[in-house]
């Protein structure tokens, strides 16, 4: 007989699950099982009032452990730990049962089978109630520091932002100075400012501040240790510096797409990308000589097959272009061939303006994209304009810009040292575009800028800053607090054959002296409680906290035991 | 004053996400959301794009996660009002609108929202389908407690002198709850069929359907009502009540002051004993309203109510003396005896016989007493209801002639058009600017009137034109008989030693009180307003119940308060909110026929029948919202409703504000040549967006005009967008994104359907979009450039489309399609910048929040420690708004960092 006393609630959800499964009759078949006391149904176990009453039973009942049968625990595991935390119940000896994604709204052509499977679960459910034990959260004290990598826009502003904070930063930056991409322009979208101006600003105010540090020249060759408390090796000129920081950003941002040799006439000297051309505008090299300009949009982006993915900034970016380039020749003839103008948000201004001062725009098909003839000095684009019912056009031209998309920058040692998983676009993945945007799986590794994505430099500043917040939530508590749920490993079993640390994907064992033989250690503040490890141990020596193998077996047996008794 | 860190305005996805950063942080967050839940638009999204996973699987942990911070007060139905500065901090105050639920009680079982009688547009399906009045938003509402809505008190309801929740039982009525309807009338009077019959019925006048075909016929419905219950009630289904609480009160008088007092006071547990000087209770009821208005069995079966509760009604009783009450053990009085006294007119031959004043004549005639007028001249002085009812009486009775002569003009008579009219149908004559000046007899007997013309002067204090004698204008008129009912004056001369009286005779009273000069005796009714309404004297004596309670009680009576109300709903913004108008008349008044009327006293007007109360009450728009019907009160298992909460105030100390008040969709009404808002079948995305939700209003997609589920739906993209015609020529930036979306998700849903989608640009430009636009083209959905000129409808509900396909030479093209999707863009909440005391928040050309340092500072505004964060200052996507809350929430934590470390 167990000594357990287990409180158990079964919600109506409003009628998400009573109106299809008979939640008295849930009550009625749970009521007598081994250790519990306590069986109630509940209109909204998620109520303050509810709330309010569970905790009042457990106080008063002294119930150690209790099942709420309710929604998914995704909406509310962490709504009943806490009320349980408020009760003086451990938060891991709460049980959450879904009966309504996993039950109700699944059958609700068959309410009888649904109550019997609602049954059925929430046996379950009491199963590993009667088995659950308290847990403790993993504490990691952290570090208030962090490490960003990449000097460019996103990671001097992260920086700045983090040392208003008070948080130490570590700036990186691989090449010879800090500034990155607008270090080249005068004149950026939409503002107009100078790109220049801008980060110069920023990195004189980022030398000044007692709390950034900056390196040149330097990489990052090693990481270990936790959320919270990394320890990081980085080379500066050759030489190699420890550091301990709380978290990292990698602010490492992109590429210009650098077209093929031929691609688009690429090569000729009067075929350039879009930056080679703003650089020409900015730098005067763009003068009179140049009457004709055509743009050919999407180049490197888009792609059938390759890059499929739009750049983001680039339709935006050129047409700001042309109209500094109307700016210098106010007489230019400006073509645009293009598939969709991109100006969203307030930067269709810059197509409207493009537009007034007399740019055409020609529409092409992706099946038949325009053709560069450049021989000698002369330079011709044919296309087939869908605007004008697809007739084909020549133009002749002084200059052809290839509107050139954003790639992934090429950093294969720090992915290998980071582990960050990396889309299908080649750029960084966050966990979650909503959920979690900066995050990546890796605790404590945040992504900022253009390394994620495609993104303009006002996008890529509010994706840094975002980055810096999530790490300053991190730091500024000053400890961080892991889900206990991990692997832990019966010594007297294991005899350290090592294949728990092959099938781990986070690098979560050690392997360190058990008396006289060694054994696998679990780091508990690098496992996940994926469980993978368990059952590739040989001697059954590796649980998961709140997910023993035994827990797990009582779990089925009540699954498989049917419903009436 | 609560202190907090930040104060951030809005609590939509951007918000929540801002508030979660810096609760995280450790800072202190205030978070103020204007509507009834926090999640903004995105909760009732029904997946997101590109992703497509469920907007509610990734809002509801945040909102869960909100609301459970340690580090958030959040804070609902609330408004920020004002934020100024002082001391280098931002001092705000919060406004929270009453919601009329204990939001610690409710437990979000929605009991009260399926008792709920009244339905309006559910705003959170963007009008798709209606919701009740007391309401929780959408099932995953965080907090998930219910609201009730009231835009006022319905003025209906407010215009009532005994504060009867007209609404309410008119909202009960249109629902069949007509025994539900007559016990909420008990709530606040117990003569219930009298009103039904004789009520003058202010709330009619101040119904606001009057303003369009005519007012709502409340009374006839309340007489309805009443004959309904008491058909099937012949006798009160309550005994007196348990509890007693052993006080005695005497109430002097059971006219509808002295009635009303004893039933409030009796439901109270007190033990009531009504003194009746007549033979019978009702006072003015039963002696003074002719039967022919008000059946004498209606009165009877409504004291029974009163009755019923162990109230003790003593005819044939008069009171002298007050004091002697007291001595006889009463703890308390209430006096309401009345006006049983007539005005004379101080002329010559006033006491002839044939001459009677009105009060005495009708009392005699409702005694039973014959007066032989047959074939007799009847002349009536007056021109107030009473005469009125005098002459009518008069006819009734035989009188060949009856002729009321009233001294101003018709425009100045006090008795209701109606009533006049309805005489004049009975033959009676009337003659105005005309006043008796001696009554001419022989023998003590009557036999003519001397009257004199007369002209109206200068108005008097009354306002009305000062009738002058016309002087030499003087003629007669042979008369049988005379009806002087030119006033009453109240019957209290036998108390003017006990308490103070006004000169008028009426009795001083504090007004809210009705406390008389002897603390122990209250005073209503007639008594204390003069000759009034049944319905006024009913008030009075409800308040004079109230306070009475409060004496007994020991209480202070003026910190006490009687009858709390909402001020009136205001008409015009009742009217404003009707989407659509039907015609609906009025049930005209149905009366016997005028040669049938004067044979006997028979009731004159004729009862509704179920299907026209059923019909009228359906015309109720709804004023208030809200209609006391009280339902949810009886539902709500909880006993969270209360409708005495009030609004309140919060002032509060931030060091930071955010402002992530959002954005508002473009209301597509202002593209006429779209059709929408006349076209059933031409919805908004959001709509759309509603129809796919999981949460969504039916189980399936179908097109409004006739439920049909649609098979070839059209997507106008760039609705108010890029379009310097409607004052907004930037792109709204997600809807492309959105109208594909919804495209991928109704090729699932309806595998049979076309969709159209007629764009400018593709703009699929995020992480993951472009694919997300190859992938929709790929399933089959369609896509055309080229913007749509206008939509007409077809008699069938289908839409015909007008478009320039540009891609296949330009020509116009007219292509027909069963469902249209306007996908609207993003206008601005620009109303935020009123909040700024003393300060300006700039705006950009567009109205939206300006960032003044874009491309460093996304986050910084024009005001020092004011942030924004989301679309509040452009139009984004999910992940763009969260990515600049993140940014918001680094910049304000560095700026109150940077600000402490400054001190």
């Amino acid at each position: 007989m167990s000594n357990r006393k287990i409180g158990v609630y079964i919600c109506h959800c409003g009628g998400n699950i009573s109106d299809y499964v008979d939640v008295e009759k849930v009550r009625r078949a749970v009521e007598e099982e081994e250790g519990v006391v306590v069986a109630k149904t509940t209109m909204f176990a998620c109520s303050d009032a509810a709330q309010q009453e569970i905790i009042q039973d457990i106080k008063e009942k002294g119930l150690d452990a209790i099942v709420i049968a309710s929604c998914s625990p995704r909406l509310h595991l962490f709504t009943f730990r806490a009320m349980a935390q408020r009760a003086g119940l451990n938060p891991y000896k709460y049980v959450q049962v879904n009966l309504r994604e996993q039950d109700s709204w699944a059958h609700t052509d068959d309410p009888e089978g649904a109550t019997v499977k609602a049954i059925n679960l929430v046996r379950a459910g009491v199963a590993r109630a009667r088995a659950s034990r308290p847990l403790e959260p993993i504490r990691v004290e952290t570090e208030k520091r962090v490490l960003i990598l990449g000097g460019g826009i996103s990671g001097l502003r992260a920086a700045l932002s983090l040392a208003d904070m008070g948080i130490h930063v570590f700036l990186v930056e691989k090449g010879k100075e800090v500034g990155g991409w607008l270090r080249k322009f005068s004149s950026i979208y939409p503002s107009g400012k100078s790109g220049r101006a801008l980060v110069e600003g920023l990195i004189r105010e980022a030398k000044s501040r007692e709390n950034i540090t900056i390196f040149t020249q330097a990489e990052l060759v090693e990481k270990r240790g936790v959320l919270g408390d990394f320890e990081v090796k980085i080379r500066v000129q050759g030489e190699e510096i420890l550091l301990e920081v709380g978290s990292i950003i990698v602010a490492t941002g992109f590429e210009e797409y650098k077209p093929s040799q031929g691609e688009f006439g690429y090569g000729h000297p009067r075929v350039v990308t879009l930056s080679a051309f703003k650089e020409m505008v900015e730098d005067g090299k763009f003068n009179g000589h140049i009457r004709t300009i055509t743009f050919i949009y999407c180049v490197g982006s888009r792609q059938a097959q390759g890059n499929t993915y739009c750049s983001r900034y680039c339709c935006n970016a050129a047409l700001h272009s042309s109209l500094l380039a109307y700016k210098l020749n106010p007489s230019a003839r400006q073509f645009h061939i293009y598939r969709d103008i991109r100006t969203y948000g307030k930067n269709e201004l810059l197509y409207e303006e493009a537009s007034r001062l007399g740019s055409v725009f020609l529409k092409f098909s992706p099946d038949s994209p325009p053709e560069v003839e450049a021989e000698n000095g002369r330079v011709r684009v044919r296309v087939k304009d869908l605007l004008t019912e697809g007739q084909e056009v020549e133009i002749e031209t002084d200059l052809v810009v290839l509107v050139t998309g954003m790639v992934p920058r090429s950093n294969d040692s720090l992915n290998e040292i980071l582990k960050l998983p990396i889309g299908m676009d080649g750029f960084y993945n966050e966990i979650h575009p909503k959920l979690r945007p900066v995050e990546t799986v890796i605790d404590g590794v945040f992504i900022a800028g253009a390394a994620q994505g495609p993104k303009n430099s006002y996008e890529a500043v509010a994706s840094s800053l975002a980055a810096a917040a999530k790490s300053a939530t991190l730091l500024l508590k000053g400890y961080a607090e892991l889900e206990p749920q991990v692997a832990a490993v019966d010594a007297e079993r294991c005899t350290w054959c090592g294949l728990c640390l092959e099938a781990c994907p986070y690098n979560a064992f050690e392997k360190v002296k058990h008396g006289e033989k060694e054994v696998a250690r679990v780091i508990e503040a690098l496992c996940k409680g994926c469980g993978a490890c368990v059952p590739v141990c040989p001697e059954d020596a590796i649980d998961v906290k709140g997910y023993e193998d035994a827990t797990i077996k009582a779990m089925i047996d009540e699954l498989l035991a049917g419903g009436e008794r | 004053m609560k202190k907090y860190d930040v104060l951030i305005v809005g609590a939509g996805i951007a918000g929540m996400e801002t508030a979660l950063n810096l609760g995280d942080m450790g800072y202190k967050v205030l978070l103020v959301e204007r509507e009834p839940s926090i999640g903004g638009k995105m909760i009732l999204l029904s997946k997101v794009f590109p992703t497509l996973d469920c907007a509610s699987c990734i809002s509801t942990p945040k909102m869960a996660a909100t609301a459970n911070h340690p580090n958030i007060h959040l804070m609902t139905s609330s408004e920020v009002k004002e934020v100024s500065r002082k001391n280098g901090n931002f001092r705000a105050r919060v406004f929270r609108r009453a919601v009329f639920v204990d939001p610690a009680k409710c437990t979000g079982c929605q009991e009260c929202e399926f008792a709920c009688t009244v339905a309006v547009p559910d705003e959170f399906n963007f009008g798709l389908v209606a919701r009740r009045a007391a309401f929780i938003p959408f099932p995953q509402a965080v907090p998930k407690k219910a609201v009730i809505e009231r835009a006022g008190t319905s003025p209906c309801s407010f215009a009532c002198p005994t504060y009867i929740k007209a609404h309410g039982y008119i909202s009960l009525a249109r629902s069949g709850k007509f025994e539900e309807a007559f016990h909420l009338i008990m709530e606040d009077a117990p003569l219930v069929g009298s009103l039904g019959r004789a009520c003058y019925a202010p709330c009619e006048g101040e119904c606001t359907r009057g303003l369009l075909e005519g007012p709502l016929p409340i009374r006839r419905i309340k007489r309805f009502i009443a004959e309904y219950y008491y058909s099937r009630h012949p006798e009160p289904e309550y005994g007196p009540p348990e509890k007693r609480n052993g006080k005695r009160v005497a109430v002097v008088g059971s006219g509808p002051a002295g009635l009303s007092a004893a039933y409030f006071l009796a439901r109270n547990g007190y033990e009531v004993t009504v003194f009746e000087a007549q033979a019978e209770p009702g006072g003015m009821l039963r002696y003074a309203l002719p039967s022919y208005r008000l059946p004498r069995d209606v009165v009877s079966r409504d004291v029974k109510n009163i009755t019923a509760l162990g109230v003790e009604i003593k005819t044939n009783h008069r009171v002298e003396s007050l004091k002697k009450l007291r001595e006889e053990g009463y703890h308390a009085v209430f006096l309401a005896v009345g006006t049983w006294k007539a005005r004379k007119m101080g002329i010559e031959g006033e006491n002839l016989r044939g001459v009677v004043d009105s009060i005495d004549f009708l009392k005699r005639v409702s005694e039973g007493e014959s007066f032989d007028l047959a074939g007799k001249t009847v002349l009536v002085v007056g021109g107030g209801n009473v005469a009125i009812d005098a002459a009518r009486v008069a006819r009734r009775l035989g009188a060949s002639r009856v002729v009321v002569q009233y001294r101003r003009s018709e425009k100045e008579m006090p008795a209701f058009r109606w009533e006049v009219e309805e005489a004049e149908e009975e033959g009676v004559e009337f003659q105005y600017l005309k006043n008796p000046v001696r009554f001419i007899g022989e023998d003590g007997q009557l036999r003519e009137v001397e009257s004199i013309r007369m002209r109206l002067g200068e108005p008097d204090e009354s306002g009305r034109r000062r009738p002058i004698p016309v002087e030499g204008s003087e003629e007669r008129m042979r008369v049988d008989f005379v009806v002087l009912a030119i006033g009453l004056k109240p019957s209290t001369s036998p108390f003017q030693d006990e308490i103070e009286l006004n000169k008028n005779g009426t009795v001083k009273v504090n007004p809210t009180t009705l406390q008389t000069s002897l603390p122990y005796v209250f005073a209503g009714g007639d008594a204390v307003l003069g000759p009034s309404t049944m319905v006024e004297a009913m008030g009075q004596g409800k308040r004079a119940a109230f306070f009475i309670d409060r004496f007994l009680r020991g209480e202070d009576l003026q910190e006490a308060e009687f009858e709390y109300k909402l001020p009136p709903a205001k008409k015009e913004e009742v009217l404003s909110r009707q989407l659509t108008h039907t015609r609906l008349n009025p049930v005209k008044k149905k009366l016997l026929p005028p040669e049938e009327r004067i044979k006997d006293f028979r009731e004159v007007e004729l009862p509704m029948t179920q299907e026209e109360v059923l019909y009228s009450s359906a015309r109720c728009l709804d004023c208030g919202i809200c209609s006391e019907c009280h339902q949810c009160i009886l539902a709500c298992p909880a006993d969270a409703i209360d409708f005495s909460q009030k609004a309140q105030e919060f002032e509060v100390e931030a060091e930071a504000v955010v402002v992530s008040q959002g954005f508002k969709l473009f209301p597509a009404e202002r593209k006429p040549r779209y059709g929408f808002g006349r076209f059933f079948n031409v919805i908004n995305a959001m709509q759309m967006d509603r129809l796919l939700a999981p949460t969504r209003p039916y189980n399936t997609i179908l097109r409004p005009s006739d439920g049909k589920v649609p098979e070839n739906i059209a997507y106008v993209l760039c609705t108010g967008s890029r379009d310097r015609t409607v004052n907004n020529p930037i792109c709204s930036q997600i809807c492309c994104m959105y109208s594909i979306k919804q495209a991928q998700l109704l090729m699932g849903a309806l595998p049979l359907a076309d969709i159209t989608v007629y764009y400018m640009d593709i703009r699929a430009f995020g992480k993951g979009y472009e694919e997300f636009f190859q992938q929709a083209s790929d399933m089959g959905v369609q896509f055309i450039k080229g913007r749509v000129a206008k939509i007409e409808e077809k008699e069938d509900g289908n839409l015909l489309l007008h478009y320039e396909d540009i891609e296949n030479g330009g020509v116009k093209k007219v292509a027909e399609h069963d469902l249209v999707v306007l996908s609207v863009g993003l206008l601005p909440n620009p109303e935020i910048t009123r909040i700024f005391k003393d300060e300006k928040l700039e705006l950009d050309e567009f109205y939206w929040v300006k960032q003044v340092e874009e491309d460093v500072s996304p986050a910084r505004t024009s005001l020092e420690g004011v942030f924004v964060a989301g679309t509040a200052a452009g139009p984004k996507d999910i992940p763009d708004s969260i990515l600049t809350a993140g940014a918001a929430s680094a910049e304000v934590a560095a700026y109150i960092e940077s600000k402490r470390r400054g001190r």
